[in-house]
Order: structure tokens, then sequence, then C-alpha cells
């Protein structure tokens, strides 16, 4: 009894499915989805682009951090149908063709250890240069806030940023 | 300030898959046919369970298996010393991240609502949320034992006496609070079942053995048919030494027979996680007119939650440090870990050195002001010298580290010893410096089975092949090995092939835990690194009939000692084609170092830290900005720049957030926050700009031990000195972490520091 109520359940979650389309790391993406399935587990699972993390899953700690249509975002808070058309960058793109000189500057300065929090960092500091090519300290420790780091004490990531955009 | 740390500053060598997001993680991992685990927790922090109805759960479509208590073959019980842990409870829980059932289905959000159909009855019993509490005669036995996890002292001299003859004395409790570890990757990974009835766990910890006997123990299988894969991890910082959601994944996948996927959400690893010990300190302590100390009374109350862990060893820690790297002839510490119904403390780093510490170098600010003299002034004149006994009188390797990292402060006096002054302009912003000083132990300690090693191979791919148990939790572990290895044997890092943290082909090394890793790596290659060159060397020598005397290793493969050329004699790769036999093989066994007297836990080596600090106290807001942590360390030689410097750094901001900020609340046994909202970790906006680490590097006359690990040291004496720079700042002493913006608003009151008249 309960299995069959259950069941029925299920296929009404299917029919609510849309069709997903958006451009990812710079390729058409279609897939039939449930609309409020959270970005950050589209791109993970579905996609297996696993570059970008999940951590707090409520959006207070960038682990999660892709660019949508140039914005920073936390994938944890979008859902699939605010994705829906959308431009989508994630970590996995930015090192095509070669590595970016943000990264370049993290592994210089231990701008990282544990890695964890790295790509959405990296996605972090991406945006900030891109919106402010020669960042204050002020706009830099704006610019990051979003993003928690366990490990380095921000020490490494400041002087990567610094690094990257400075020197 | 202090000078930055010269020295190598070669990339990582898992730096470019961690800056790029190509490195799996074990949580990435994903396996044909997975399924997704979720573990079933306690809805009380203490009750009796009456039932357990997991009928419907079952008969959801895509649920798999769901497994209770009575789906486990072997011990139902885990923890590091004593397994009084419940894998799944039967009977009673204890605290709220309590498993009772689990859960495999296909997706994750079927396992959720499977959990949601299970239905468990429970009788509530009376929470036990106070370790004070917990020791009255009445307090309900939370185990068979009684409440007391663990008892234990250090006493020298006679300190009644003593205290007579002080001239000042201080006498204050202190509150440390429970601070969460917090790394970015929640505990997970994916078991996957193997054919010969076996298992592979890919799940991080920092012993994969550990893990392996662990688990055998539950899992009822021979440990030689389990595989741990336990590296790497998002951090761990000690908090993934325990078993985790290692045992459920394990016996949904042996009970379904497909890879099963547990990645916890932060709300369940929060709930169900270790935390760092709160402790209730007290201490007395005396000093005699010249400022020297005479006597020091402690008492230490932990509060081990629910279940032992690593409970008894890191309060053995506190008890040893209780006296730092002080001389005082009269000593008594008592320490007690107790049982309640809060959330379970254990390993974190520092391993109670941070609590004692802050509560001592607390005292001798205190005293200080008593008598007159400056922080920096009562610590020299009290300071242990080299060749001075340790904490609990037992002999350490003579270390000069104290007073060294004294002296690197010492150059800053001026900066230190200048009273509370305002900011600038803004007159309702004072600014003050503090400092602090600690010694703190590598290795397990005296009595303890510490037990290390290490294994090269030269491959018939012509790679050398370093093997060791340990793991890459973002310590820096990889780039300690790649620096160690090539340092000795004069290879490239493209010649090595480094193994780590999988059980089917690591020798046992012993936990990357304590401090302890670099300090194993590098006595590992002193053992093995001649006779493995001799054997690659005559090798060379037998294939080119060159001597081998004429021959060395270098960078590609076999140089000629003589000759000045640009490239290898011969390639390693081509050398290996020369293997007919086995491949040439060298491995060492030993122990990690202890001191010679029957200390049980006492430690051998140490290292020491001094840490200057300076804030900002905002008397209108109550906030505190942290805008100087600069830290020396003494530890020996630095192995890799960058990852000594990221743990003074990030050890000290992660102190900096136990000063001011986490605290893993309870209520009631129940967890006040949740997640990241409520449980907030420093940000980059509450940070110095930028740290200042100095390292001395030099080792004692005759110190065979050589480097020593930082991977805590720079945790431990930042507190003190950030609430030392508060008291600078405004008069307040602070006796309770962390420092509440109420608190300081009402000393401001108190203090009358705020005129709202004009012009007075």
């Amino acid at each position: 009894m309960e299995k069959e109520q259950v069941s029925v359940q299920e296929e009404k979650m299917d029919s609510e499915s849309i069709e997903f389309r958006a451009v990812i790391n710079n390729k058409p993406i279609h897939l039939s989805i449930h609309p409020v399935t959270p970005l950050v587990e589209l791109l993970r699972t579905e996609l297996q682009l696993t570059g970008t993390k999940i951590s707090c899953g409520i959006g207070r700690c960038g682990a999660c951090s892709v660019l949508m249509d140039g914005r920073l975002v936390n994938a944890c808070l979008i859902m699939a149908f605010q994705a829906n058309g959308k431009n989508i960058e994630t970590i996995e793109n930015l090192s095509e063709p070669g590595i970016h000189p943000i990264q370049q500057a993290m592994l210089m300065e231990g701008g990282f250890q544990c890695g964890y929090c790295t790509p959405g960092m990296v996605m972090a500091i991406k945006a900030l240069g891109d919106e402010t090519p020669a960042p204050t300290d002020e706009q830099i420790l704006e610019a990051l806030s979003g993003n928690l780091c366990r490990c380095t004490g921000y020490a490494g990531i400041i002087r990567a940023v610094k690094r990257c955009y400075h020197d | 300030m202090l000078a930055a740390i010269e020295g190598k500053g070669r990339i990582r060598p898992d730096g470019l898959s961690k800056v790029t997001g190509s490195l799996k993680y074990l949580t990435d991992l994903s396996f044909e046919g997975m399924l997704y685990g979720k573990v079933l927790r306690s809805e009380h922090p203490h009750a009796r369970i009456t039932s357990i109805h997991t009928e419907k759960a079952q008969q959801l479509k895509g649920v798999a298996a769901v497994i209770t208590h009575e789906d486990i073959p072997g011990l139902n019980g885990f923890g590091l010393i004593f397994p009084d842990q419940p894998v799944l409870c039967d009977t009673i829980v204890r605290y709220t991240g309590d498993a009772i059932a689990a859960v495999a289905a296909e997706t994750e959000e079927i396992a959720e609502q499977a959990l949601s159909l299970i239905e468990v009855g429970y009788e509530p019993l009376a929470v036990v949320d106070d370790p004070e509490k917990a020791l009255l005669p009445h307090s309900p036995k939370l185990h068979p034992d009684g409440n007391l996890l663990h008892q234990t002292s250090y006493i020298q001299g006679d300190i009644e006496h003593a205290f007579h003859c002080c001239c000042f004395l201080v006498e204050e409790t202190y509150e440390l609070p429970r601070q969460m570890h917090a790394y970015m990757e929640t505990e997970g990974g994916v078991v996957v079942p193997e054919e010969n009835g076996g298992i592979t766990v890919f799940m991080g910890t920092q012993h994969g053995y550990k893990d392996r006997f662990q688990l055998s123990r539950i899992l009822d299988i021979p440990e030689e048919r389990i595989r741990v894969i336990s590296s790497p991890m998002g951090g761990s910082f000690g908090g993934k030494d325990e078993l985790n959601v290692q045992p459920h994944a394990s016996l949904l996948a042996l009970k379904t027979g497909r890879p099963v996927k547990i990645h916890q959400t932060r709300e369940e690893s929060l709930r169900a996680g270790l935390k760092r010990h709160p402790m209730k300190i007290t201490m007395k302590t005396g000093i005699d007119e010249q400022g020297l100390l005479l006597a020091h009374q402690v008492r230490i109350l932990a509060d081990t939650g629910a279940y032992s862990s690593l409970g008894p060893a890191v309060l053995d820690f506190a008890v040893e440090h209780a006296a730092g790297p002080y001389l005082i002839p009269h000593v008594k510490t008592e320490g007690f870990s107790v049982f309640t119904n809060n959330g379970v403390s254990g390993e974190f780093r520092g391993f109670g050195g941070n609590q004692v510490t802050f509560a001592l170098e607390s005292q001798m600010d205190r005293l200080a002001e008593l008598i007159d003299l400056s922080p920096l002034e009562i610590r020299k004149r009290n300071v242990r010298r080299a060749e001075d006994r340790g904490p609990m009188g037992q002999r350490i390797a003579p270390a000069n580290g104290a007073a060294d990292v004294l002296e690197s402060i010492d150059r800053h006096k001026d900066e230190i010893e200048k009273a509370a002054q305002p900011a600038d302009s803004a007159t309702w912003i004072k600014r003050g410096t503090g400092m602090a000083l600690t010694m703190h132990g590598g290795g397990l300690g005296y009595g303890r089975l510490d037990g290390s090693g290490g294994r090269l191979e030269f491959s018939r791919e012509g790679k050398i092949e370093v093997y060791f148990g340990f793991e890459e939790c973002g310590q820096g572990l990889l780039s300690v090995i790649e620096t160690i290895v090539t340092d000795e044997l004069q290879c490239a890092p493209s010649d090595m092939v480094i193994v780590i943290g999988d059980t089917a082909r690591v020798p046992h090394t012993g936990s990357s835990t304590a401090s302890r890793a670099t300090s194993m790596v590098w006595n590992a290659l002193q053992r093995m690194k001649g006779e493995f060159s001799s054997l690659i060397l005559q090798l060379a020598s037998d294939v080119s009939g060159i001597s081998v005397h004429e021959l060395k290793l270098g960078e590609g493969g076999i140089w000629k000692t003589y000759a000045d050329e640009t490239l290898p004699f011969i390639h390693y790769r081509d050398l290996a084609e020369n293997v007919f036999s086995d491949p040439i093989t060298v491995s060492t066994i030993f122990d990690f170092p202890t001191t010679p007297d029957p200390v049980p836990g006492g430690h051998f080596l140490y290292a020491f830290a001094a840490v200057l600090a300076e804030v900002e106290v905002n008397l209108l807001t109550g906030k505190i900005t942290v805008t100087r942590l600069d830290q020396a360390v003494a530890a020996g030689p630095v192995i890799s720049r960058l990852g000594y410097l990221g743990q003074i750094e990030g050890g000290g901001v992660m102190a900096l957030g136990y000063t001011l900020m986490e605290d893993a609340a309870m209520e009631e046994g129940l967890y006040i926050p949740r997640n990241f909202d409520s449980y907030l970790i420093p940000t980059i906006k509450d940070v110095p700009l930028e740290m200042n680490v100095e390292a001395i590097e030099d080792l004692y006359d005759g110190d065979i031990y050589g480097p020593r690990g930082v991977g805590e040291i720079g945790t431990v004496a930042a507190a003190p000195a950030i609430t030392k720079a508060i008291h600078s700042a405004m008069g307040h002493w602070i006796t309770k972490l962390p420092v509440s913006p109420e608190e300081i608003l009402s000393a401001v009151n108190e203090r009358g520091l705020l005129s709202w008249k004009r012009n007075k």
C-alpha cells in the first residue's frame, strides 16, 4: 500500500521534470531534470563535474562557487530552473587551454592546503579580477568574504591574489 | 616584523590537481551501480530505545537495504581506545549523534525519505549535560563504570607548603569552548564490495590501518580482506582520525552487494562529529619576590561527551602540558575527563594543549601585572633551558626552542610593552598587544604503540617508489616526502612515485597525527638511503663495469662522480631493464623516539612557539579585530617552506576563531548551531592582512632527530596572546572563550571607558 502511494508520487515528480538547456563550460547541455535540483548536484552528479564542491549546502561557505552568466553564484542555492538557459562556467573550464594565472599564483604562494575550498576560491578570485582588474585590499577582502577556507588562514590566498593582480 | 621564512618554495605534488579542480576526493567518487547511504541519528540526547520499526522504509521504492544493530556481524562498537560507541544503538542512545539505523537507496533523496519512515520509540532519560553534575553521586550513570572516563595527575614537590612561600598568587578558573574542526570536506566516501567477500573503503581517515582493524572487528571479516584507501582528504585536523560513517557504508555495501556512498551534510557532520574538548581549568599559581614561579596547582575538568574516543589521551596531554615551558618546583595537576550526553569530544589539532596553554599563559600575564614585570620579562625569568627536564620531570631531547622563540619576540619588545593606545583618530577604538609562549610534544608519548617506518623500491619502470602509510589531509605531507626524498637521494621529483594512504600497498608507519609524519619520513629516509643507494649503484656498476665509487644517484639516473656531464650516465628507466629478479626494495621499521623515563604518555620531542598579537577593540560595538598575529616557531629545519608557513598561519587563524567566535554550544544535550550560518569560522575579513612567521631551524648540538612536525604548534598559543592584547587595550582580563562582544561592552561600561560627554 505504502509502496504504491510512493511510486505514484514519484511518477508525478517525473512528469514535472523540465527540459534543461544550458551552456556549461562552452558545451551545450540538454537534460531532463527536476526543476528544483540544485545546480551543484546537477554539476557533480549528472555531469560528473566534481571540481565544484559541496560543504555547507546553504550558501555560507562558497565551496560550490561557479560563474553564471559571468556572475559569481553559490551553486547550492541555484536551482535547475534558475540555471536554465544560462551560461555556466566551472573550475574545469578555467585551465582550458592552459593553467590560469590565478591558479599559477595559488601554486606559487601556497594559497591552498587541503584544496577543497580552492575551486570555489579560484572562481571567486576570477570574478573579482573580471570586474576589478587591480583590486584594493578592501576589494579583495570583500570579494572573497563569502568563501571559507579552514586550512590557510587566508594568508596564502591574499598573497596569491596580490601576486596575480599586482605583480 | 618577523622575517619571512627562507627556504625551498617548490610547488607541491598535489598542487596542480587541486587548483584545477581535477583531484578526485574520496567523496567525489562514483561507481557503477552505486547506492547512496544515509544514517538515522537519535532524536534525544539520552533515551532508552523501546522499539525500532524499519518495515515502511524497506518497502519504499528505491530502497535497497535498511540496517539496524541486528545487522552487525561482529562487535557493535568503535573507538580508538575503548570501543564503547555503538555503530548502531540497540538499547540506549547517549547523544544526538548516536546512529540507530542506516539506509541505502538509489538516490540520496530516497534514502532521506526512507529515514523519515523509520519509527523509533524512545523513553527519554534524564540528560547529563554538565561534567560537574555528571560527577555527583546521584547523576545517572551513562556507562557501566560511571561517568568518570579518565582521571590522572602529576605531582612534584610540596604544593601546600610552597604556596605559603609565595609573594604573589593568582587563582582563576578558565572556560574553553567546544570547537568544531570544520574541515571543508565533510566525512564520507564510498565502500565497494569485492568478490572475495571483502570490501574496499574509500574514506578519509588519519590512520588507514587503524580503520581496517576497527572495521574488521565490526564486520567480522579478516583485516586482509579490507582495503582502506584513506587519502586525500579535504581537511581533518584530528576530526577524521576516529571512525565516522565507514562502518555504516561498509555494512550496507556488504548487505546489498553494491557500492555505497555516504557523504554527510554539514548538519549531519556537526551533529555527529567530534569536537575539541570543552574544559574548565582552575589554576592557582604563585611566584616569589623575584617573579620566579614557585607553585602551580591545576585542576582540569574535560567534557568528553558520550563516548571515549581519544578522551583519555587528550586529558593526559593536557595534564602533561599544564606547566608548559616553565620551571616550577612545586606542581600539582589533576585532570578529570567526564562522560556527558553532549557531543563526543576527541582528537583535535593541539590535543588538549590549547586549553591548558590558554589558562597557563593567562596566569603568567596576571602574575606579571601583580609584580610589575612585563609579560616578556616574567617568561624569560622562568623559561626552561635547553637541557632541563620535560614538564613531567622526564628527560627530553635537549632543545633551546623556548628561549629562542622568546628571543625572537624580544626583538619587538617596545611594541609589546606599550600601553593601550587609541588607534588613529577614533577614540572609541583601543589598541593593545599581547604575547604567549608554548611547548608542544610530538608523537603519541611514552608507553603508547607508536611504530613507524617506510619503504623504498626501484620499480621495473625505473621509478623510485616511496611508500608510507600516511595520509594527505591538506597538511602538505606529499610535499614533505618529495622534498626529503629528493634531498636525500638527489633524484628529481619526476623520478619518484609516492604511494600513501592505501592499506593494500603501504607499510605500517603509524598515524598521520600528533605532528609526527614529517619527523617519521625524515627518520625513515636516514635509515633507508644508504642501503637503497648502494643497491642501485651496485646494479649500475654490474651493468656498466664502472666501480660503484665512481657512480652516484642523481636527477634522471646514475651519474659519474668525476665527469662534468649534463646528462646521467644511465637513465633510471634503462637501468631498470637490468633488474631480472625482484625489484630492489629497502624498508625500515622503528618507533617514534620516547623518553627513557617511565612517564606514561610523556613526550620526548617538543616544538616551541611564541605568538605576538595585536588587537583593536571597538568600545562601541564590542568587536575585536586582530590586526597582527605573528609567530616564532622552533621545530628544527624547515622541509617545505610553503607547507610550514601554511601550517603556522592557518593554525593561528584557527586559534583566532577559537578565541573570538567559535563555540558549538549545547543546551540540554542539543547543539545550538546547525551549520556555517550559526557556527562561524573566520572569513578573510577576520584575519590580519599579513602574518609573519619566523622559523628557528637550529637543533641543539648533537640532536639526531631532525625536523619536528608543525601541524599543531601554530594553533596552541595564539588564544592567550590575543586575550592579553585585549587586556592591554582595555584592562579587562578574559577567562572564557570565545570572547563575546557582550562581555567587552559590559567591561567597557564597568570601567567607564567611554564617555558620552563632549570635551570632558
